[in-house]
């Protein structure tokens, strides 16, 4: 190895000194007093204007002080209304409280709620606090009772806006965890879907839940994604794609290794074949793992409609996506290098158009891919009512007025056109952007080598997207390493009735249904005779 | 890892440079080459080659803004000559503003002179060693006049003339079977056959050359010059011998088996040609036999068609009739090929390849005809020609016009 970059200085100097910061909350137990009890609450939560604090007696007399302590907005008032204070201020039985049995004989015989647990150290109270549960706390026990009363403002599920269907379940997942799990649950009714939660972030705390079918899913990549979960140490987890870049394979990629979705139905399809999801708290998308290259290509109709249909629009998808992928590269190629390839009268056209064309093809098409990329972004930030106007603006300059101005030619509109609405027709939008981003390399290949330099890039694609693993399996899994029986529902989707086995390195459980699932209808013969020999029989 | 992550930035590099140095070799813009659709070549009156260019303008064909094109040709015409083909062809560069780019040449058209004194073998190997050119380009002889002026002509409805020369090939070969569009490949591999014999079709200028190429010749409904497919050019050991036109072109592509449809007239009953047969489909072998060191050769061709005109009282919904028709056909189409094979014969050249049959057949008696072939053997060769003609169907009348017209008035 020469020594090219002799200056390079090991920079593996900066350690990880960030954890001692957050960590002063050492696991201190509580007062005794109830005043010294809230006030340390106080104190530690900044004196926060949302957290409420409800002052109360509980015992005949009057003698025992008690507060419930929650935050305002993120817990159902309701609840705490009906069946905490209610019950606390109304109740005939406080006779017999006293300071030593207070906590137990509330949560055994006063509080008409279903989560209750006991707290008695500040770490628990907080975090139990901070994810909306009430806390009930008497004097002179220096425990307290956390009720779970967590709610407040959610979104309403709604249509899935990312992964629409024509046929299928409408409903996409919300931003709360415990609706999304629900919903899923409710798909998949069988003890054997196991849930594992933890929190990650230090500062947000955030609900990370592990869901998997037991005895379908591989334990070695649950052990897997369970280790990855655990190594995670950041202050913040705001949406999945956090998650997802830090457990992820291979980092230097374009290409998605983890695949999300926001619909339901895809999470169960995946667990059902072996797949683990990674819920998220406060977004719809949901994380699977393993997810193999050609699950990109897959959409949830393809399992809803017949598998002609189905078979045939997902060739066209892969189609698609090579469109998207080469078309301008195929152009700038045939334009500076390939004449010879096109018929005559063809490559006569484009040369007519061209003719008044400034720039080299390479750089007409590099312009053009460039501009659509700023049109589809500045059309995704800008506000809905003026969305319409920015098509209209781009449609315009880029369609008519840069053809007329003679700065590209109308088959270069063309093929960015072809390409754009190609790109669309991948129903993964990571796959999607990926290919948006490999497309200039193709277009660069294509400027310096022509039909060659495409296949290059073509080749150097396959072998990167073939080194790819997603949580140990490889990413081209059916294709390469070539599995012939998982292959019925790849390229091509066949009958349900022949897809017996789940797919294979991906589950350990591997039949998925019995055999003779075909359809037999009878005979129309037979049909007729049953139909007669129960008419007999009526009339006897 | 650190020593890895230097290998690889230094892989990375090397990559980059590799792609960047290469600073795009054979790169063309479309804006810089200029699309040769057709090439003429003619000899000078002191012995070089001149080269006649015909070039496309694109604008003039594929006019952007409606209908345009009619102001300036759709071709312009560059001649350069030079002692061989590729000099002549670097010269032109003088000329013209752009690369003189030979993928898109359909055509190459061979003055008369040039292929009747020095012959066309000399010509065969700059093109066929260029790699830009086809060899499926056509090759076309010009009839009676320089290869320059059937290249200068502007042409209507086809704007590009080259389209035009090839399209008329290829249909006409289809439709009537008394032209042939030969492809440079194919005149090769013929020119290297024994005899050296090759058919190429041939085309001439109708009308005066200098009005041909000027844009109001386009702009009558007449145009009073045009050009048409004209007679097959009989070459032998690469020299034009000869030209073929009616019923012997129409023979020797015939018994060439190239021929997809014709008409055919045949008499009836004492009337000339009172039934015209449209061929649909016919299939031609050729095979040869020796006895007793004298080569016997027969032609057989089996041809399915439908009657298209009728011009006598007969009724064809009777199978005798249809099948007397057939045999009057066949006769038709048997004195044909007899007139095609007696022409070739009194040339001396064996354009039909039956010396080339007689060599894959029979490999040992040919070593003993061949020196003697073309000026002994095929002269007087026994060609035994045999047709089966089938009138398939009678299109959409059965009884002919006359005959019902015939029978009302009686």
């Amino acid at each position: 190895m020469p020594s090219f970059f002799k200056n390079q200085k090991s920079k593996n100097k900066l350690q990880p000194q960030a954890d001692q910061t957050n960590n002063e909350q050492t696991v201190s137990s509580l007062k005794n007093l109830l005043s010294e009890n809230l006030t340390l609450i106080k104190e530690k939560t900044g004196n926060s204007s949302d957290i409420v604090i409800r002052h109360f007696k509980i015992s005949v007399n009057n003698s025992l002080a008690a507060a419930i302590v929650y935050i305002e907005g993120i817990v159902d008032n309701q609840a705490i209304q009906d069946y905490l204070l209610q019950s606390l201020m109304k109740d005939n039985q406080k006779n017999d409280l006293n300071d030593q049995n207070a906590l137990e004989l509330i949560s055994e015989d006063i509080v008409t709620m279903g989560n209750v647990s006991f707290a008695d150290n500040w770490n628990d109270l907080l975090s139990s606090l901070m994810s909306g549960d009430s806390l009930l706390i008497v004097d002179g026990i220096n425990r307290v009772l956390s009720v779970s009363t967590q709610g407040g403002e959610k979104r309403a599920i709604a249509e899935s806006t990312t992964q629409m269907v024509v046929r299928g379940p409408k409903g996409a997942f919300t931003e709360s965890i415990g609706t999304n799990l629900a919903m899923v649950r409710r798909i998949i009714k069988t003890p054997d879907l196991w849930l594992e939660s933890m929190k990650i972030g230090r500062v947000t705390k955030t609900d990370v839940t592990l869901m998997y079918i037991h005895g379908i899913a591989n334990d070695k990549v649950v052990k897997e994604i369970r280790k990855r979960l655990k190594n995670i140490d950041i202050d913040s987890i705001l949406e999945s794609g956090y998650v997802e870049q830090l457990i992820e394979d291979q980092t230097v990629t374009p290409f998605p290794t983890i695949y999300n979705t926001e619909r339901p139905d895809v999470v169960a399809g995946n667990l059902l074949e072996g797949r683990i999801a990674i819920f998220v708290d406060g977004t719809p998308f949901v994380l699977i793992a393993p997810a193999l290259f050609i699950q990109f290509f897959q959409s949830a109709e393809d399992y809803y409609a017949r598998f002609d249909i189905a078979t045939s629009i997902r060739l066209l998808r892969v189609f698609m996506f090579m469109i998207s992928l080469i078309a301008p590269a195929m152009y700038v190629a045939v334009t500076t290098f390939h004449q010879e390839m096109v018929p005559t009268t063809l490559i006569v056209a484009l040369a007519a158009q061209r003719e008044s064309v400034p720039f080299p093809a390479f750089v007409e098409a590099f312009f053009m891919e460039v501009t659509f990329e700023i049109l589809r972004e500045a059309g995704i930030r800008l506000p809905k009512a003026i969305g319409s106007a920015v098509s209209i603006v781009g449609a315009l300059v880029i369609g008519q007025a840069a053809v007329q101005a003679g700065i590209v030619s109308p088959a270069m509109v063309i093929i960015v056109s072809i390409t754009a609405i190609a790109s669309f027709a991948t129903p993964s939008f990571d796959m999607a952007i990926s290919a948006r981003l490999i497309r200039f390399l193709f277009i660069l290949g294509a400027a310096t080598f022509g039909f060659y330099g495409i296949i290059l890039i073509l080749l150097m694609g396959v072998g990167h997207l073939c080194s790819l693993r997603s949580f140990g399996v490889p990413y081209m899994t059916p294709l390469a390493p070539f599995i012939p029986v998982s292959n019925e529902d790849t390229l091509l989707r066949l009958p349900w009735w022949t897809m017996r086995r789940r797919p294979k390195l991906i589950s350990d459980n591997k039949v998925r249904q019995s055999k003779h699932q075909k359809p037999e209808p009878p005979s129309s013969r037979g049909m007729i005779n049953q139909e007669m020999e129960e008419d007999d029989q009526n009339e006897t | 890892m650190i020593k890895m992550k230097r290998k690889s930035l230094f892989l990375l590099v090397m990559t980059i440079m590799m792609v960047l140095l290469t600073s795009c070799w054979s790169k063309k813009e479309l804006t810089d080459l200029s699309f040769v659709s057709a090439m003429g070549i003619d000899k000078t009156k002191d012995g070089r080659y001149e080269l006649t260019f015909q070039i496309i303008n694109p604008g003039n064909v594929a006019g952007l803004q409606g209908g345009g094109g009619t102001q300036s040709p759709p071709v312009t015409i560059y001649s350069a000559s030079g002692d061989n083909l590729v000099e002549a062809s670097r010269r032109a560069s003088a000329r013209i503003s752009r690369r003189l780019y030979y993928a898109h040449t359909n055509l190459v058209v061979i003055g008369e002179k040039l292929a009747r004194e020095e012959g066309i073998n000399i010509l065969i190997d700059s093109i066929d060693r260029d790699p830009e050119f086809r060899i499926t380009t056509s090759l076309v002889i010009a009839n009676q006049s320089s290869a320059a002026d059937l290249v200068k002509a502007l042409t209507p409805v086809d704007k590009i003339p080259a389209n035009k020369i090839m399209k008329t090939l290829e249909f006409t070969q289809r439709k009537w079977g008394e032209n042939l569009k030969v492809s440079f490949q194919e005149v090769m591999r013929s020119l290297e056959s024994p005899g050296g014999e090759a058919l190429v079709s041939g085309f001439r200028l109708v009308g005066n050359p200098q009005q041909a190429e000027k844009l109001d010749n386009l702009q009558q409904s007449a145009p009073e010059a045009t050009l048409r497919a004209s007679g097959i050019a009989v070459f032998k050991n690469g020299k034009l011998i000869d030209w073929l036109y009616n019923s012997p072109a129409r023979g020797s592509v015939w018994i060439l088996d190239k021929i997809q449809g014709t008409d055919i007239n045949v008499d009836w009953k004492g009337k000339k040609e009172a039934l015209a047969y449209q061929t649909v489909r016919q299939k031609t072998d050729v095979s040869i036999k020796v006895i007793k060191g004298k080569p016997y050769a027969s032609v057989h061709t089996r041809v399915e068609g439908d009657l298209g005109e009728v011009e006598v009282p007969v009724d064809t919904r009777q199978p005798a009739v249809i099948k007397k028709m057939e045999k009057a056909a066949g006769k038709e189409i048997k004195k044909e090929l007899q007139t095609a094979i007696k022409q070739a014969q009194t040339d001396k050249v064996d354009i039909f390849g039956f010396g080339e049959a007689l060599e894959r057949t029979r490999p040992n008696q040919w070593e003993k005809l061949k020196s003697e072939w073309d000026d002994v053997y095929f002269p007087k060769l026994d060609v035994d020609v045999t047709v089966e003609a089938y009138i398939r169907r009678t299109g959409l009348r059965n009884k002919s016009f006359l005959s019902s017209v015939k029978e009302k008035q009686h």
